[in-house]
């Protein structure tokens, strides 16, 4: 074995390791926030497992796909989920490092999940059914006008602490210790909004809807069914967490492992989950407080959060 | 490698063309072997270009020579092959290779008949031209290649001279090439006054002081933004590409409107000496604009074509971007920042030369195909069209800035460019012009991504939405390999940045004032931006990333697979032995014909096929959506931009609410043409019209015009002597 490969291996190890545990954890996530919501709606809410119940008899049924689609539309949920995966792999979770962190920086993450989304919006015209475009047509519209607004806000922290590279900036800001800036509340405000519309949230998104005059997510992946629709779902629910993930890195990664010793990646998965949890209430309490906005709304929203990013720019380096 | 030494690998090419050109319009009558003489012909000349340009930059040092020399007067028209010019040729000959290759089988159309010779001669003189005005040493060199494009290219836009649009177009690129090279000739002659030289190498080497240097600028980003296609000097542009034959097209885009941007990196960045701040402002600005204008036009045309063609006004944007960060750090002597910059947008013009190439070809190939270059019309062609859909696809995801592809490298560097000169940028206020930059770069892109998921999606997916698309029939294999060349470089540039950056950055270090940094161009596979590892990427990684992704869905679903067929099987058994128990036959042990096929068909990997819900109606291409559909909610939202118009006509006989018919026309209000160059052409002909009393066909006025100017002409004599 060369020395080359030989070093890769627990890189390797450790990207298997994060894919295996947060695509595990990811569908908890997506339950949780259902019923937590339910429960503010005084209403009981799918047991915490319905996940892996949804996604294990999705993934047991029998494939099915429409005769008038192509490879195409085969592709797209492979391609999502592969993307989903992969940029798993670019965020730092337990560690201050990611485990590819050999690959790149914020502007990868950014870029592997365009790719999926790439793919889903063109597998969703294959079939032919309205739904389809629809759904394609405002998922690309609103990751059109999120994209700069989101990008300003990961700018605006990677500048200040000085690196793009994840893992880099987590152990940047590790270092300087927490400190309050009045910048990093406008950004992390900035980027929870993008957040809320990149994973399909209410006000920007019903996850829960079927209604052809609201749904977006739901409308470009109507037509998928079986082990199709499996990968989708479960690619979007990593993807959630992933998002939720980074806004903990970039704005409160105390707590992560700097050491790779059990003591610390205990500890740090402690402090993690509790993170995603206050993070996940937080998604749960905007969904149950908001109206679903209209489609041509939505793009106010996106500019306060646009907004928002220009001020803690300017704040933090004028 | 080298039967031609570099030094007479240029003029060997162009020499070349004119042989085969000649040799061309001699064998007019064997159109066949005229069409390939000429086009397998330039793709030698093309390729002798290229090793040229890969022994100057992989030698390092640049290659002088004398094309011709006129033996009166001593007068010589010269050539130099430098980094710069090295680079360009290079992109040149990566697409002029396939374009050929593509053109044999494309001008081989029976429509073309009679002009294929033409198309022939034309392409070759048109590469001739763009490779003399890369490689020209002088200004006289320079504007003899620059003039005989201009007109090759309009010749070509005017193939199909009798459709009024094509000529219109021609025009139109003639009136706004010569107002250019008006600037140019203006800028020049000032440049060469004040140096009392024309030879490139002294007249750009800053000779200019003072404010003349700014007004020169100016007359350089006009002449050169003509032909570059920059917003608001674009309008030619729209209407060149859809008129010219798709070959010409792509050349167009991927090289012929990169001479503009050669011009400004040549002349403005570097030729006027140090630029000042104010000029890559003026560059950024013009890039932000062109990048976000360009791709919200793309978005609403529904002819690929001119899709295609504002595509390329939003990547010259992104060109421009890159440089704009470029010359504002060389401004404020941060010359590693700036090599960043340069190195990202001359990245970016090799890359969109092949990822424009590609789509253009296709396009080719779904025009011929289909008889039409409306999307609207098109639906359903990769099942028709496999190989034509799969390299379109592939240069729609390079050109949306996805990685691993090529288009992801360059944007990447650009956004580092920008990024780090907002960190290294001394200048209160300016430097947030960076990270709008950044978000500007970001808006465009995202948004193109929206634009070729359309392009792709409505054209290649579902159902034909015409029966000429129904019909549709996949190339023949001399135009698919050039595609399939061009796309596999769209993965390999992505995929190998680090080599690409190691390639400019001899192009660098042979532009004045510019040193990357060491540690940028380290790696073999990645990109490093130096600067203490502020960032770096290594698509390869990520690459491989994606495949044991891919891996991982494909287990699942496998494993999603096994699980149904045992439950299939259990379902099955258990079906048999009730049917067993009810005593059904006496073959109640074997399984009956019927569902031993369906456990055979469950059994088999591929899954079920079944009719998309039509909501209740029948599914058609009526009820798919439409391009316009697509792009509508964009077009409400930038509706400020576009100032949309529609109008809604319900044909109805017996009620208003039973429309038979209901037609719905839309379009856009073209803000350029209507508000910047109306008033303009309006005011010229007013000027013109005045002008009109000098010239009013008197033979009395014009003699004594003739006596006025000899009088003058002799008193200044007589005055200065």
């Amino acid at each position: 074995m060369t020395p080359a490969i030989s070093d890769a291996l627990p890189t390797i190890g450790l990207a298997m390791l994060q894919v295996a545990g947060m695509l595990a954890v990811a569908p908890l996530l997506k339950a949780g926030i259902r019923r937590m919501k339910a429960r503010l709606q005084n209403r009981q809410g799918p047991p915490l497992l319905q996940g892996y119940y949804d996604l294990a008899k999705l993934l047991g049924k029998e494939p099915v796909r429409s005769e008038t689609a192509s490879w195409v539309y085969a592709a797209g949920p492979r391609v999502y989920f592969a993307a989903a995966v992969a940029a798993t792999m670019l965020v730092p979770v337990l560690i201050a490092a990611a485990p590819l962190e050999a690959a790149g920086g914020i502007l990868l993450l950014v870029g592997t999940l365009a790719l999926g989304r790439f793919a889903l919006a063109t597998a969703a015209l294959d079939t032919g059914s309205p739904f389809g475009g629809m759904g394609a047509s405002r998922d690309m519209t609103i990751a059109a006008l999120a994209e700069p607004a989101l990008m300003l806000g990961l700018f605006t922290s990677a500048l200040a602490a000085g690196s793009l590279n994840l893992g880099g900036l987590v152990r940047n800001v590790l270092q300087h210790g927490a400190t309050v800036h009045p910048a990093d509340l406008l950004a992390f405000a900035g980027l929870f909004i993008i957040v809320i519309a990149e994973t399909g949230r209410i006000p920007v998104d019903n996850p829960a809807t079927h209604l052809e005059l609201t749904m977006i997510h739901e409308a470009m992946v109507l037509e998928y069914a079986g082990p199709d629709l499996a990968l989708v779902e479960w690619a979007s629910a990593l993807k959630e967490l992933l998002y939720l993930t980074l806004l903990v890195d970039f704005f409160l990664p105390m707590g992560i492992a700097t050491s790779a010793s059990p003591g610390a990646i205990f500890v740090a998965l402690l402090a993690w989950a509790g993170k995603v949890f206050l993070l996940a209430i937080a998604v749960t309490i905007a969904e149950s407080t908001n109206a679903k906005l209209r489609l041509f709304r939505v793009p106010e929203l996106v500019s306060i959060s646009l907004g928002f990013a220009f001020l803690a720019l300017a704040i933090r380096f004028l | 490698m080298m039967p031609l030494g570099p030094a007479g690998g240029l003029p060997a090419a162009l020499a070349l063309r004119i042989g085969i050109s000649a040799v061309t319009l001699l064998a007019v009558r064997r159109t066949n072997a005229a069409r390939q003489l000429a086009f397998l012909g330039s793709a030698i000349a093309s390729i002798v270009t290229g090793m040229t340009a890969a022994a100057v930059l992989q030698a390092g040092s640049p290659v002088h020579g004398v094309l011709l020399v006129h033996e009166a007067s001593q007068f010589a028209l010269t050539y130099t092959v430098d980094g710069l010019a090295a680079w360009f040729l290079a992109v040149l000959s990566l697409l002029a290779v396939p374009i050929a290759i593509f053109s044999v089988g494309y001008v081989g159309q029976p429509h073309f008949n009679r002009r294929s010779v033409f198309l022939g001669v034309a392409f070759n003189a048109l590469l001739g031209a763009v490779e003399i005005v890369f490689v020209a040493g002088d200004v006289i060199t320079f504007l003899f290649g620059w003039e005989l494009m201009t007109l090759a290219m309009a010749a070509l836009v005017a193939t199909e001279h009798e459709e009024p649009a094509s000529r219109r177009a021609a025009y139109l690129y003639l009136v706004m090439s010569h107002v250019g090279t008006g600037c140019l000739i203006a800028g020049f002659m000032t440049l060469s006054v004040a140096s009392a030289s024309l030879s490139f190498s002294t007249l750009l080497s800053g000779v200019a002081v003072g404010p003349v240097r700014d007004g020169l600028f100016a007359l350089f980003v006009l002449g050169f933004g003509v032909k570059a296609g920059v917003i608001p000097l674009h309008v030619w542009l729209p209407d060149a590409h859809p008129a010219a034959p798709t070959s010409i097209s792509a050349l167009m885009s991927g090289v012929v409107i990169k001479t503009g941007i050669y011009g400004i990196v040549r002349v403005c960045a570097f030729g006027l000496g140090v630029p000042r701040l104010s000029w890559g402002v003026i560059v950024l600005a013009l890039g932000g604009l062109s990048a976000l204008l360009g791709v919200l036009y793309a978005l609403m045309q529904h002819d690929l074509k001119r899709l295609l063609a504002y595509s390329s006004i939003e990547n010259i944007g992104i060109i421009l971007l890159g440089l704009g960060a470029g010359m504002m750090a060389l401004a404020y002597g941060r010359s590693d920042v700036a090599s960043i910059g340069i190195a990202a947008s001359l990245y970016h013009v090799l890359n969109h030369a092949v990822f424009k190439g590609l789509l253009f070809l296709g396009a080719g190939d779904v025009v011929t195909a289909t008889g039409t270059r409306q999307i609207e019309r098109f639906g359903g062609l990769l099942r028709r069209m496999p190989w034509t859909g799969l390299f379109f696809l592939i240069a729609a995801m390079a050109i949306s800035g996805l990685p691993p592809l090529n288009g992801f490298a360059s944007e990447w560097l650009t956004f580092q460019a920008l990024l780090y000169g907002f960190r290294s940028s001394t200048q209160p206020l300016v430097h947030f012009l960076f990270p709008v930059g950044g978000a500007l770069l970001a808006l465009t892109t995202a948004l193109a991504a929206a634009c070729f998921v359309k392009a792709f999606g409505i054209s290649f997916l579902a159902l034909p939405r015409s029966r000429e698309a129904a019909e549709a029939h996949e190339a023949p294999l001399v135009m698919l390999a050039p595609q399939a060349f061009l796309a596999a470089l769209c993965v390999g540039l992505g995929l190998f940045p680090g080599l690409v950056l190691r390639v400019l950055e001899g192009v660098m270090t042979s532009l004045p004032g510019l040193q990357p940094r060491a540690d940028m161009v380290s790696g073999g596979l990645g990109m490093i931006s130096g600067f203490r590892a502020f960032d770096h990427v290594a698509p390869v990684v990520l690459g491989t990333a994606l495949l044991g992704g891919a891996a991982v869905a494909g287990v699942l679903a496998a494993i999603g697979a096994r699980g149904f067929q045992r439950a299939a099987e259990r379902a099955e058994r258990a079906e048999q032995n009730i049917s067993a128990d009810q005593g059904e036959g006496v073959r109640g042990f074997q399984p009956g014909g019927e569902a031993l096929a369906r456990l055979k068909a469950s059994r088999s990997r591929r899954p079920r096929r079944v009719p998309t819900w039509g909501c209740g109606g029948e599914l058609s291409a009526r009820t798919e959506y439409t391009a316009t559909a697509f792009s509508k909610p964009l077009m409400m939202i930038f509706r400020a931009v576009y100032r949309p118009t529609r109008q809604v006509e319900a044909l109805a006989e017996v009620s208003p609410y039973f429309p038979q018919e209901v037609r719905y026309h839309s379009e856009i209000e073209p803000t350029f043409e209507r508000y910047v160059y109306g008033p303009l052409v309006r005011r010229v002909l007013r000027m013109a019209d005045g002008m009109r009393v000098l010239q009013a066909g008197s033979l009395h006025a014009y003699l004594a015009y003739v006596m006025i100017l000899v009088v003058t002409m002799v008193l200044l004599v007589w005055w200065r002597g």
